[in-house]
């Protein structure tokens, strides 16, 4: 596991614990990569980031032209032998998407179920008085390049 | 068989002194099909709990090349779950405190589960 936000670890730690995951990216609604688990190419991170916020933008966007006023919170994508979970959710870094690939030893239920206590965790567990921090910032790309570099083997 | 008469059958269930909720359940995803509970009790919860349990209990049977499974008891200090098989994915769910009258309930939720199948 690899996480750009110290706090992000113990919940999502405890999340892949009791849920069974296979893989695990946690990233700002405009796809910036904020934890990892299960990855092992950083392109394959990039690419399922940028996907990832894309399918929820897309199912926002589908929200609205069919009058779901309130959204749709999750997509999942069940196939024969994993399935994808993939939700927004509010911390108080702003709004971040949860993108969770779970085999058979696991079900979308439980899923469901350990993900929305790892909202909650992840809530609780954010500095209160810290200014902040910019994700967009000019080091940020480095930043994330030097730890996928590290992550994959490549420093 | 339709989802009114699933609730029906599931009233029927917890109608039963000590049992706290019905519910039928997708194993394969762990979602709740039908349920009928008491306050406090979270359907969605226990879907997940007891599909992850049915998936166990069908991954070592199949190691052991036994037949699969078709009903599931865990007891507990508080309480017990039970589970019996229906048409595939289709299990049906109860929890039960320790004042129900199991027997009973077993034999319901058996009859029940061959109306589920």
């Amino acid at each position: 596991m690899r996480v750009l936000e110290p706090w992000v670890a113990d919940p999502l730690t405890e999340f892949l614990r009791e849920s069974s995951a296979r893989l695990a990216l946690i990233m700002t609604s405009s796809g910036q990569v904020i934890a990892q688990h299960g990855f092992t190419r950083s392109l394959d991170v990039m690419a399922a980031a940028a996907l990832g916020a894309g399918i929820l933008a897309t199912t926002a966007e589908l929200a609205r032209v069919v009058g779901a006023e309130h959204g749709y919170g999750v997509v999942v994508h069940q196939g024969q032998r994993q399935g994808l979970w993939l939700a927004g959710f509010d911390t108080p870094r702003g709004r971040w998407i949860g993108l969770v690939v779970f085999g058979r030893e696991s079900s979308v239920g439980m899923v469901r179920l350990f993900f929305a206590r790892f909202t909650t965790d992840l809530v609780a567990a954010a500095p209160q008085r810290s200014a902040p921090r910019e994700l967009l910032a000019e080091g940020f790309e480095r930043e994330l390049d030097q730890s996928l570099r590290a992550l994959f083997g490549r420093s | 068989m339709n989802v009114p008469h699933w609730e029906v059958m599931l009233r029927e269930v917890t109608g039963i002194v000590g049992v706290r909720g019905a519910l039928i359940v997708s194993a394969d995803d762990g979602l709740v099909v039908a349920d009928s509970a008491m306050d406090g009790l979270e359907t969605t919860d226990v879907a997940a709990f007891a599909a992850s349990l049915i998936a166990r209990a069908l991954r070592t049977t199949t190691a052991m090349r036994t037949a699969a499974p078709s009903r599931l008891q865990v007891s507990a200090e508080g309480g017990t779950l039970f589970a019996v098989a229906g048409a595939e994915p289709l299990w049906l769910v109860a929890v039960a405190d320790t004042t129900a009258e199991l027997g009973r309930l077993r034999l319901l939720l058996g009859d029940l589960a061959v109306v589920l199948a």
